[in-house]
């Protein structure tokens, strides 16, 4: 115990005399969440709308000013001569709406009004915002018309749960939370690992009595506990800047905290143990643990859109498990019944690096 | 007669890093095996279509009319119809723990008062947590909810007047003048989607995926051949060749560029053969974005590695550029949905601006007409971040 204590207190002190990587470890993670948690959405409102009004007349007009007072669009000029394609080809708008001839006459006369909506569908996601918008305006205004036949058969009351202002910022800031945890200190571990190797200062570990379980053991206790500072910090982010609060019982949110920083510094170690190459591994950390946190973890997409191919990787990646418990823990509020599989699956997944990271000791032990 | 002898060193120079670069094998795989990965794996798994929602109904109705507004709205794809629950509690249970996306509750009393023609309401539950999904699910649900009362008014409303259609077919003016008291208005929005007809989403990310990795891996491999020089401590032999320091600098950049052109032009062939990206505008135009793309990124690789001490310190700080550079480009994620504080600062980043122009050029087929103040904003952007890499690592011989 003592000596794996002494090997986690060596560890800090190194991190700590390292300007860089202490600056990797504090700033990064808060600066990067800070930066690009609310940068990450997808939800384009107030996009510039170009008009081609061929009738000109009054109800004409209050139809288009129904989409100049929406918050989903504002109306862009059309310069005169020029056509609706081809503003949307110099992005100066995101869609074109073109009015026809005689559509005041054909709604007044109970005739199908056929508007046209040209959508730049270059970013697919807008351009289904964009139509959905467009959608909505256009029934709301047709209900206003004809309010002397009264409401519609059929109302819908919808509830929006666990984000009702439906903020992206929510959704958001707990998948950067997750994203930082999933990168930084790993690649701390990874970093003071491979350190060892390719200094040839793991010569000097073998020549110690300290046995290689303690040794591995002493690293992640360091690992852990920087992982828990940036972990602090990064909560109090989400506390602040992102307006989040625990929605229910945060006990499952902390146990899968530690196991989920227990199995990122595994992970970590794992690669500096395998690789004595300080610049390679952190490449495999980073690559590693950024390319399938924000890929295949629904972080950002879901993941029921990734080709089945590729889908089963995912079942691998620790992040996608903490997503569900800090989601749940942050909006949803279900607590233990609705997250343990996922606790369970990230202290599973731990394990498993701990385990092969020591059996890399192991055998590197027996090489040297 | 100079000239000659400043393409002698200068060709000499140049051979000896291409030789490096050649013989470094790890820096090659970094050139072809990473880019390649990278656009297959985000064009494959970025996929932000919101499709196959898990859809929990309640039917407390259990009629023809409330199965048939229910088969309105898992018709499209949006919604999959995951369950049906006998009472609102276990949906509500359901969808608080996440097994359920969206909820309906069909009243009781719907089919009965359908037929009286009193409006009724049916109840959407909706997990928001994801703000974007929410939003087009609660779309897709009223669209489907209008289209149902649509075709139901239009059945009422028809009916009458096909039978005066039938009985005195001629009457026209008498027949609009009834359309007039009788219909709701009806104004009919059809959206044409340009450029992207089948929403391919891949489309979007594969070009904004494309200038990231240029510049990133740009700047990555550029780092790593520059840095090289000063961890062997070989500067002092470079000093001592009769070459100038500009001429050391050009032929120091002048192969990265000609292979990570060549990185491009395959990123380019994968987007073009695996994702059936259209080419639409001008490819020379795409290839000068390119090019400036291209030496953005050496610039960027240059002034880490005069920053940096080792190749290690490099890489750490590649780490606090490289992330905000790729997230705050739009190449994932439009620039118009960032906070507006953050919007002016894509101005000032090149990847920002050549995904503007890959998207315009190969996607719309936009010419220079349109593209230049993008591609003058890159320009000077490359000129900008050559120049002050080239300066510094010239002070850094001297």
């Amino acid at each position: 115990m003592q000596r794996i204590i002494a090997q986690a207190r060596k560890e800090l002190t190194q991190i700590i005399r390292d300007r860089l990587a202490l600056a990797l470890a504090l700033i990064l993670p808060v600066g990067l969440t800070a930066l690009l948690g609310p940068s990450m959405s997808l939800t384009v409102t107030d996009m510039p709308l170009a008009v081609q009004d061929l009738d000109q007349t009054p109800l004409s007009r209050r139809y288009v000013d129904a989409f100049a007072t929406s918050l989903t669009f504002h109306i862009v000029p059309l310069p005169p001569g020029a056509s609706p394609e081809s503003v949307l080809i110099a992005g100066r708008a995101r869609a074109a709406l073109i009015i026809p001839e005689h559509f005041a006459r054909d709604v007044q006369r109970g005739r199908v009004a056929e508007i046209q909506l040209l959508v730049d569908a270059t970013d697919t996601n807008t351009a289904l915002l964009a139509r959905g918008g467009a959608a909505q305006i256009t029934g709301a205004f047709a209900q206003r018309l004809s309010a002397t036949n009264g409401t519609p058969a059929i109302r819908t009351a919808t509830r929006l749960w666990f984000n009702p202002g439906r903020e992206p910022r929510k959704f958001y800031g707990p998948g950067m939370f997750v994203l930082s945890l999933s990168i930084f200190p790993p690649v701390l571990a990874a970093l003071a690992m491979s350190r060892e190797g390719e200094q040839k200062t793991i010569l000097q570990v073998y020549v110690s009595s300290i046995s290689a379980r303690e040794f591995l053991v002493g690293k992640i206790l360091a690992g852990l506990i920087l992982g828990l500072g940036q972990w602090c910090l990064v909560l109090g982010l989400m506390f602040t800047q992102f307006d989040l609060r625990f929605a229910g019982d945060p006990t499952a949110f902390l146990a899968a905290s530690v196991l989920f920083l227990f199995c990122v510094v595994s992970f970590g170690t794992l690669v500096g143990a395998a690789v004595p190459n300080q610049a390679a591994a952190v490449q495999i950390v980073a690559l590693g643990g950024f390319l399938l946190a924000f890929l295949l973890s629904g972080l950002t997409f879901p993941i029921e859109n990734v080709p089945a191919a590729l889908r089963w990787i995912s079942s691998l990646v620790q992040a996608r498990y903490f997503i569900v418990v800090v989601r749940d823990a942050f909006l949803q509020g279900g607590g233990w019944p609705a997250v343990w599989w996922a606790v369970l699956a990230i202290g599973a997944l731990g394990l498993v690096y701990y385990g092969l990271a020591w059996w890399t000791m192991r055998r590197m032990q027996v090489k040297a | 007669m100079t000239s000659s002898w400043w393409g002698g060193r200068f060709v000499a120079l140049a051979l000896k890093e291409l030789r490096q670069i050649r013989r470094d094998r790890r820096l090659m795989m970094s050139l072809i095996v990473p880019p390649t990965l990278q656009i297959l794996l985000f064009g494959f798994a970025l996929d932000s279509e919101v499709r196959n929602l898990r859809l929990g109904v309640v039917d407390e109705s259990r009629t023809a009319e409330s199965r048939e507004l229910i088969s309105a709205i898992t018709q499209n794809r949006t919604f999959r119809l995951v369950g049906s629950y006998g009472t609102t509690s276990g949906l509500e249970t359901d969808l608080a723990s996440g097994r359920l996306d969206v909820g309906v509750v069909v009243p009781y009393d719907f089919a009965r008062f359908r037929a009286r023609g009193r409006p009724v309401t049916v109840q959407v539950l909706l997990n928001a947590v994801n703000a974007n999904t929410a939003q087009i699910a609660q779309g897709a649900v009223e669209g489907a909810v209008a289209w149902v009362n649509r075709e139901s008014e239009l059945a009422r409303s028809t009916a009458p007047s096909a039978r005066i259609q039938r009985v005195v077919p001629d009457t026209e003016d008498a027949l609009r003048a009834y359309h007039a008291r009788t219909t709701p208005a009806r104004i009919e929005l059809r959206p044409a989607f340009l450029f992207n007809p089948g929403l391919v989403n891949a489309w979007f990310i594969v070009t904004g995926v494309f200038g990231a990795l240029i510049i990133l891996n740009g700047s990555l491999v550029a780092a790593a051949t520059m840095i090289k020089e000063k961890e062997r401590g070989t500067v002092e032999q470079l000093l001592m060749t009769p070459a100038s320091a500009f001429e050391i600098v050009a032929a120091k950049m002048v192969p990265l560029f000609v292979l990570l052109m060549g990185m491009a032009v395959l990123a380019l062939t994968v987007a073009r053969v695996v994702f059936h990206v259209p080419f639409r505008g001008s490819i020379v135009l795409v290839l000068t974005a390119c090019a400036c793309c291209v030496l953005t990124g050496i610039g960027i690789g240059t002034l880490i590695s005069t920053l940096a001490g080792s190749a290690n310190q490099a890489q750490l700080i590649s780490f606090f550029v490289n992330p905000p550079f790729t997230a705050l480009s739009g190449a994932f994620t439009p620039i118009e949905a960032m906070p507006k504080w953050i919007q002016p600062w894509a101005h000032l980043n090149p990847i920002a601006h050549f995904v503007a122009i890959a998207r315009s050029v190969l996607v719309k087929g936009a010419g220079l007409d349109v593209v230049y103040p993008h591609l003058l904003a890159l320009a000077t952007l490359t000129a900008v971040l050559v120049g002050i890499s080239a300066w510094r690592f010239r002070r850094q011989l001297g």
